[in-house]
């Protein structure tokens, strides 16, 4: 009796590790297909759908960018914080996922060319009437998704030069948001793109700008993967010459 | 809140795909406990000075070092460093198994320490080897002993392996949190997600019940 039960769990322990084995066979990198790493918590730029898919204005760039010159791609989900390590460790091939290209990332990576420019702005409840200076002084808390451009150029030109206000740091720009409807924080920096579609979908509102320069989205490649480069920099110039650039863009309106 | 339970119904589907995944990485992950830990157990008892130094070194190091630090020592790190290309699933199966190996290693240590040292003595005496007698008489009794030891183990590893996430293992909680980044909808589906782990938890524990009343030797105590 005791024995068959054990038979059975053992079989049942078996089952499930040849399930996971081979529901993540296809994972490494083999020829011409390309992993893309993406930040699936970044809508409209990068989300999984109803159905788990992949899906958002980079992820369908990228789709359309692969058929166009012949290779497939694969959207992988990935951990913000690990997303370049996996680049460097070919654990991916790319990064299309709403990426601002800065110089500080420019020494692990490559990027394409920019094909979106990206102002940073802070939100705050609908019925907020500060200035964007009130909200970011008097010890306010202020969120901000961790391991961004806009947390560290907050943390360098804000807080360090004696800004009164303190900063929090969210794992991803909707749960700052979620946070913001709370009244746990008084408002969250963030791209303004992420920030329109909390608009769409919650009593939230975008304050302006502050102070924080403009940044283009690049893609991003290893550096030597040049020729992966040159592919995807055709490709992104294809694309936005083409009309499904400007149906992209009616769609997820980042 | 209706929208809310709309949503949530949406995502169930996804949600429960995920928790497959969470269940293949924590049976993988206890299975690699068990066996490594048994063979770290018994050294640890049976072994000589340095091998059980060298164990102690082991169970330090697993039980010291935080679960993600871990992942990305041995996916970015060692794994890659040696040119093994493991998929994110199968390094969390591995990490969360030699993990899980240190911490079981010491509850069966705990339960063969707990067995009378004549059992060990009486194999001797009748000829065994120690080589037959640990698996053969040592063992039986003291895996019976660690089974509710073990159930702890379990629903600590099926927490922990959401952590897996930060490789993109798309387990439960993964899921959870994307379905939330598109719909802000938080609450609900952490709650969900909760609510999937309560149920696995229940079903690993009740089943490891169900072994301990089976393999229960009648009018045994040791």
């Amino acid at each position: 009796m005791g024995k068959k039960f054990l038979w059975a769990l053992i079989l049942l322990v078996a089952i499930a590790i040849a399930g996971g084995i081979y529901y993540f066979k296809e994972e490494p990198a083999s020829a011409k297909v390309y992993i893309n790493g993406i930040d699936a918590n970044f809508p409209p730029f990068a989300y999984v759908d109803k159905d788990g898919v992949p899906d958002g204005f980079d992820v369908k760039s990228v789709d359309w960018i692969a058929k166009e010159m012949g290779f497939t791609v694969k959207h992988q989900p990935m951990d913000w914080d690990g997303i370049i390590p996996s680049l460097v460790a070919k654990k991916i091939d790319m990064v299309a996922s709403g990426m601002s290209i800065t110089d500080k990332r420019k020494e692990q990576v490559n990027f394409t060319v920019p094909y979106w420019k990206i102002a940073q702005v802070i939100v705050a409840p609908a019925d907020c009437t500060k200035s964007v200076d009130e909200l970011l002084s008097g010890g306010n808390k202020v969120g901000v998704q961790r391991g961004t451009t806009e947390a560290n150029w907050i943390k360098e030109n804000l807080i360090a030069k004696g800004k009164d206000f303190e900063l929090v740091e969210y794992d991803s720009a909707p749960l700052a948001i979620e946070d913001i409807l709370n009244g746990r924080i008084v408002g969250a920096a963030m791209d303004d793109a992420p920030a329109k579609d909390a608009m769409r979908k919650k009593p939230v509102k975008i304050m302006g700008t502050f102070g924080m320069a403009s940044e283009d989205f690049g893609y991003a490649v290893r550096k030597e993967d040049t020729e992966l480069l040159n592919m995807m920099n055709a490709g992104l110039e294809k694309l936005m010459a083409s009309p499904y650039w400007w149906e992209l863009k009616e769609k997820y309106k980042p | 809140m209706a929208e809310s339970l709309v949503i949530l119904y949406g995502a169930l589907p996804y949600l429960l795909r995920g928790s497959l995944v969470t269940i293949a990485v924590v049976a993988g992950a206890m299975m690699i406990g068990v066996v490594v830990g048994i063979s770290l157990a018994v050294g640890q008892v049976y072994g000589g000075k340095w091998l059980r130094r060298m164990i102690a070194v082991y169970v330090w190091f697993f039980r010291g070092v935080p679960l993600l630090v871990l992942l990305f020592l041995f996916y970015f790190g060692l794994f890659s460093l040696l040119h093994i290309n493991l998929s994110a699933f199968t390094v969390s199966v591995i990490v969360l198994g030699l993990i899980s190996a240190a911490y079981q290693s010491q509850i069966f240590r705990g339960a063969i320490m707990s067995l009378p040292e004549g059992q060990l003595k009486a194999a001797r005496a009748l000829g065994m080897s120690d080589r037959k007698a640990i698996p053969l008489i040592i063992l039986p009794q003291a895996l019976r002993l660690s089974i509710p030891g073990w159930s702890n183990e379990y629903s600590i590893v099926l927490k922990d392996s959401a952590v897996a996430y930060a490789l993109g293992v798309m387990e439960m909680m993964a899921r959870a949190h994307f379905v939330a980044s598109r719909t802000y909808e938080h609450l609900p589906l952490y709650f969900a997600a909760g609510v999937m782990f309560l149920i696995l938890t229940y079903l690993g524990t009740k089943g490891l019940r169900i072994l301990e009343e089976k393999v229960r030797i009648p009018g045994y105590s040791s």
